[in-house]
């Protein structure tokens, strides 16, 4: 049984939202994940619809917001004029060189991962998920219940106010253990963390781990992941209030 | 499906499938310089530009790459190197050089848009691009060099800063030390020459590698690199359990897949004991290792392998095959290994040599001088410690590859990617019923070994298929199953009891070992003596006593990792003595000092351990230290780390950063050259028509330059310059028997015999030029500048003696050979420093700088001694800080890839700088001494000195990830 059983590469949206229809159907964005999660023998294929010739490639300035194209790698972000700076810097940390220039800002809205930073830069941004078809949906909304299937084609960012992040991990690069991500705007300072609930989460700056109840591994307890979210909260709070 | 791709230029139609990933295709287009290192990108192996851009074709379909322009660094080879290459050559930016020509397409990309790039901007670039070897320093000052080059400026000439003395070997010279420090590039290593040491023509020179220019232009060099017609590839199907009995096994339904030529199990496959850790004859027993077995005792242990058209096709098979198991209790600590009740891992018949089986003790270990009980009776002082280290991998970039294949002669060939060629054919040989005569094995470039090469690792398993299909078949390794079944570093519990004098004399020193070796003993015996040795080396002490335990766990298999035993205990000994120093209220490198060994020293416990130890009475006389720079490294490494900072409190507690407390940390180190009376090395020189030579050696080059060293001591013996020096290594066919790259003893052994040979070669040299040029006497000719000197002046070229040899006059064919074991063992020494930050509110601790002086006798190429030393500390730097094995409930590993499992990238390395601390070896090859290993045991304990130093807390285990350290710095009350 090949793995992946078939590759499409369709030219406008509705040709790529009826591919995706059919059965054990995939989005592919840059491949990062998907390839080598699709290329796992399984009893049942995958056939793959690659994103990239639908134009959603672009960066565009509207207004206070700026709307990223799903298909913008996240190595065009870390230096594009209109990103933010907290953007381009959490662009960075995501991935390393290689892999940031094949992921793309779609591919980590779907993929949801509890540790994306870059993720908790685009919550604290007031991001919103465009969606082939239907209505803008609200990132916190897309990470708590889902995708359903739709096709994202971009993500949209309040683009106003300052950000800073404060993280532990083993090595300076390393994956965050837990990160803190604060930006202060127009409505206050808005708080988002990784690594303490199955996506990034947006938590009260005044009583940030009220109600979370993280995972443990082997690079950080539940306990201790809680302490990290205490100290880093303060310390990304107190930075982005100066 | 097909597809349409601008290759290095040319539009090029290809067939492919919808699940071919952008590498196959490409490596199938015959463009080899696209490596294999994992499956999702995490290595930068298969880096190649995709319209300009980095990019990894291993987490790509080539499907993604229709209507795109691909660029790989085929496209920039010419018969002269790009300047990017160049750059790369000249600085010694290559160990391996598996990952280099992604590096250089990475260089491009980054010069087209910054062409005067920041060091931020270059490491960010190589963030991409894990390397094992080089640290990034030498990468980082290539890319510089390129930049500078392709602006058409003016580079120097790359080669070590040469710096005074500041002692004269024991105490300090006419220097102050709070002198300005040096300044140069990281990548350049500071050498601190010796007097004794006479200016040679090669030998201390910083030759560029002899292989250079096959790595920066992505030549065919890897064992995968070159396909045979009609390879099958393999496929191992893996134990799901940690301990598990196979009560039946189904292979109808693989055999029976279209597609599939073999299918090998416990079964069909003869039940023939061995031990696959790649050592000397005899192994040590007990052989405890068959093919394929009837039980499975680790996650990831070998139960079937396919042989099948294609990797899909193999996988599928492994799919189809049914496994009946019943499901044993596990054990992973050597604790609980070894308490009654635990799982019997060995219980089967036919393993004998256990030392308690029932108890899951392989081994039993004890060596002992004087008598420590009465020594701590008689200390003023007892202190006793206990430590626990962990579970790490070597993680080399290539992973396990072996192609093996029937020739014309019918005679089995492998091509691996080993550690030790000789070793692999005769431990292979009766594995697939054949004679040893019968087997050729050749070693190509290697990505990367540190000892995990250093096994009969997968061999067998391509020779059985090869020998099942009559077919060429390969097996390589994916980055999961290298985690999972390839070899690691021994966890162990030390304990180390001390008795010291009020004055600070150690008086007596006693380390118990706990060694967890997995479920099979391969190197168990020899590393956890190695870890004695190195335990109780280090300092003179009357009294001193080794005791270890190896206990079988279900855990991935230990094996020889670089350090070999001493990294665990030189953690241990270290910390240990700077707890004393402590304690006792004296200086600790002071204290260290009045206790290390000096010139003159005995090394007294070192021939009571290992293969070939003595009883006490046995020796007329202990092996003693000849050289020692020591005094030196510390000297010099104090001023690089600016010791004197360890008396400022405003520097170790900043003022404007309240969370972070910054701290220096020591330790001493030392090492061995070899295995004495054990490992062996040997070398075939002959002369070619135009007066260069091709040089025949066993030895095993793994990207540590030793093809150039060895070529270095051959040529400066020659009088010729090392671009007359052909060396080839290695092939059990073609070249003399060598032990393998293991030990730290590739230099002073391997490059021994390349002496010995070369001197033969000169006396014939010497003799026809004696007679060409009318000299009675030819012991005074003289060698240099490829021509032969009589004392008159008058001379004749190599290549007249040569063609005079070969074509004129007494016929003869220049050659000779030579091989060379050592009765000595000397160790080279070092002096670690570390400089780190702990934020005290998260407990992670970040190091800002690593200094290491070491004393590697000679060092015959300074460049490769210095990029040695600085990957060896930073995968160091991995084992303390951020490296681990991490196992769910029931055995499996959770973090088998790379950045769950972490290691140091470029863009998050600390300073490190390398001096070479020369002396003279009178017992090495032109002075030198070992330098490949010692850079792995000191980093540990410095850092964790250092956390000491800069927060008190005392941390017995490793590694310093944040939770530990935290929970260090408030301990639950």
């Amino acid at each position: 049984m090949p793995s992946v059983l078939a590759y499409h590469r369709p030219g406008n949206l509705d040709e790529a939202s009826t591919l995706l229809a059919g059965d054990n159907r995939r989005a592919l964005g840059g491949g990062t994940v998907v390839v080598p999660d699709s290329r796992v023998q399984r009893d049942v294929g995958v056939e793959l619809v690659d994103l990239q010739a639908l134009g959603l490639d672009g960066i565009e300035s509207d207004g206070d917001r700026v709307v990223m194209g799903a298909m913008v790698r996240l190595g065009e972000l870390t230096t594009h004029e209109l990103a933010p700076a907290l953007l381009r810097d959490l662009a960075r940390r995501e991935l390393p060189s290689a892999l940031r220039n094949q992921a793309t800002i779609g591919g980590t809205v779907a993929l949801a991962e509890s540790s994306s930073v870059l993720l908790a830069g685009l919550l604290v941004h007031d991001a919103q998920v465009m969606l082939h078809g239907s209505t803008g949906r609200q990132l916190d909304d897309v990470l708590a219940s889902g995708l359903d299937g739709g096709i994202i084609t971009a993500v949209s960012i309040d683009s106003t106010g300052h950000g800073a992040i404060a993280a532990t991990g083993r090595t300076p690069a390393d994956e965050p253990i837990v990160a803190a991500v604060a930006r202060t705007g127009a409505d206050g300072v808005r708080l988002v963390l990784t690594g303490v609930a199955p996506t990034p989460i947006q938590v009260d700056p005044a009583d940030p781990t009220a109600g979370l109840s993280p995972i443990g591994d082997f690079r950080g307890s539940v306990d201790y992941r809680l302490h990290l979210a205490a100290v880093l909260s303060a310390r990304v709070v107190e930075e982005v209030a100066s | 499906m097909n597809i349409t791709v601008t290759i290095n230029g040319a539009a090029t139609a290809i067939e492919c499938e919808p699940f071919d990933t952008l590498l196959a295709v490409l490596r199938r287009q015959g463009l080899v310089s696209v490596r294999y290192g994992s499956d999702t990108g995490e290595t930068g192996a298969s880096a190649v530009l995709v319209d300009g851009r980095l990019v990894n074709t291993d987490c790509m379909l080539a499907a993604q790459a229709d209507g795109h322009e691909v660029v790989t660094v085929e496209a920039f080879n010419t018969a002269e190197l790009h300047p990017i290459q160049a750059a790369f050559v000249a600085v010694g930016a290559m160990q391996s050089g598996y990952s280099t020509p992604a590096t250089i397409l990475g260089t491009w990309a980054l010069l087209q848009e910054h062409p005067d790039p920041s060091e931020e901007q270059i490491r960010d670039m190589l963030s991409g691009i894990l390397d094992r070897e080089t640290a990034y320093v030498k990468p980082v000052e290539a890319v510089e060099r390129a930049a500078a080059l392709l602006r058409d400026e003016a580079t120097e000439p790359f080669g070590p800063l040469v710096l005074p003395p500041m002692t004269d070997g024991r105490n300090p010279v006419d220097v102050d030390p709070a002198d300005a420090r040096p300044t140069a590039s990281p990548a350049v290593p500071r050498l601190i020459p010796s007097r004794d040491v006479p200016e040679m023509a090669v030998v201390g020179k910083p030759e560029v590698k002899v292989d250079a220019i096959r790595l920066a232009k992505g030549n065919p060099a890897f064992t995968d690199d070159f396909e045979a017609r009609g390879q099958l590839v393999a496929k191992v199907l893996r134990s799901p359990h940690a301990h598990a009995r196979i009560v039946a096994i189904d292979d109808s339904a693989a055999v029976a897949l279209p597609g599939v030529h073999a299918v090998l199990h416990h079964e069909n496959t003869p039940r023939i004991k061995y031990a696959s850790g790649g050592q000397s004859w005899p192994n040590p027993h007990p052989y405890d290792q068959v093919s394929f077995d009837d039980k499975v005792r680790h996650v990831g242990d070998r139960v079937a392998a396919v042989a099948a058209e294609t990797a899909e096709i193999a996988e599928e098979a492994l799919r189809l095959i049914e496994v009946t198991y019943e499901v044993l209790p596990a054990v992973y600590d050597e604790l609980e290994a070894m308490a009654d009740g635990a799982p019997v891992i060995h219980d089967e018949d036919d393993t004998t040599d256990i030392h308690d089986r029932d108890r899951n003790i392989v081994h039993h270990i004890e060596a002992q001088r004087g008598d420590v009980d009465a020594g701590f009776a008689a200390a003023e002082h007892v202190f006793e410690q206990t430590f626990r280290v962990h579970q790490v991998q070597q993680v080399p970039i290539e992973n396990h590859i072996s192609v093996a294949w029937l020739d014309s002669d019918e005679r089995m060939v492998v091509r691996t990617a080993t550690q030790v060629p000789f070793h692999t054919r005769r431990m292979l040989a009766p594995l697939i019923g054949m004679e040893i005569k019968d087997v050729r094995v050749i070693k190509p470039r290697i990505g990367g070994g540190f000892g995990a090469k250093q096994e009969m690792l997968i061999e067998d398993i391509a020779a059985h298929l090869a020998l099942a299909t009559r077919r060429p078949v390969k097996l390589e390794l994916t980055r999961e199953e290298e985690f999972m079944s390839s070899r690691t570093r021994h966890p162990q519990t030390l304990t180390f009891k001390t008795g010291v004098a009020d004055d600070g004399t150690l008086v007596s020193q006693e380390l118990r070992i706990i060694g967890n070796t997995g479920p099979y003993g391969t190197h168990a015996y020899t590393v956890q003596t190695v870890s004695g040795l190195r335990g109780l080396t280090s300092y003179n002490c009357p009294n001193k006593k080794f005791d270890c335990d190896v206990v079988y766990t279900n855990i991935p298999v230990p094996g020889a990792y670089r350090g070999y035993g001493a990294p665990q205990a030189e953690f241990a000994l270290e910390a240990h003595m700077e707890d004393i120093a402590h304690e006792l209220g004296i200086d600790p490198i002071e204290f260290r000092r009045k206790n290390w060994v000096v010139v003159g020293s005995e090394l007294d416990i070192a021939p009571h351990l290992g293969e070939r130890s003595v009883e006490e009475g046995e020796l007329d006389e202990y092996p003693k230290v000849m050289s020692n720079g020591i005094e030196e490294c510390v000297a010099q490494g104090r001023r690089a780390i600016e010791w004197h900072r360890t008396a400022d409190p405003a520097w170790t507690t900043p003022p404007d950063r309240p969370n972070i407390r910054r701290g220096l940390g020591f330790a001493f180190c030392m090492h061995g050259t070899a295995i004495p009376f054990l490992d062996m090395g040997g070398c075939s020189i002959k002369i070619n028509d135009d007066g260069s030579f091709n040089m025949l050696i066993g030895a095993t080059d793994l990207g540590t330059g030793a093809d150039t060293v060895i070529g270095q001591i051959a040529a400066e013996v020659l009088g010729v310059p090392l671009d007359d020096i052909k060396v080839y290594s290695s092939d059990t066919d073609m070249t003399p028997f060598d032990t393998g790259a293991y030990a730290s003893s590739t230099t002073y052994i391997s490059g021994t015999a390349a002496k010995l040979a070369a001197e033969k070669v000169r006396e014939r040299l010497k003799e026809r030029a004696a007679k060409l040029l009318g000299v009675e006497v030819p012991c005074t000719i003289e060698l240099r500048d490829k021509r032969a000197w009589a004392p008159d002046g008058s001379s004749v070229s190599l290549e007249e003696i040569a063609l005079d040899s070969l074509h004129m006059d007494e016929h003869e064919q220049i050659m000779g050979t030579a091989s060379y074991v050592s009765p000595d063992c000397p160790p080279p020494f070092a002096a670690q420093f570390a400089e780190i930050e702990v934020d005290v509110d998260t407990g992670q601790v970040t190091v800002v700088k690593l200094v290491m002086a070491v004393d590697c006798g000679v060092a015959i190429n300074p460049v490769t001694a210095s990029g040695q030393v600085e990957g060896g500390m930073i995968q160091a730097l991995g084992y303390a800080h951020c490296e681990e094995f991490a196992f769910d409930d029931d055995g499996r590993m959770v973090n088998a890839a790379l950045g769950p499992y972490k290691i140091y990238r470029a863009d998050e390395m600390p300073e490190t700088e390398v001096y070479l601390i020369q002396t003279m070896e009178d017992s090495g090859p032109f002075g030198a001494k070992a330098v490949a290993e010692i850079p792995k045991d000191g980093v540990a304990p410095a850092i964790r000195n250092a956390i000491r130093h800069a927060t008190g807390a005392r941390i017995d285990d490793l590694p310093f990830t944040p939770e530990r350290v935290w929970n260090a710095l408030h301990p639950p009350t």
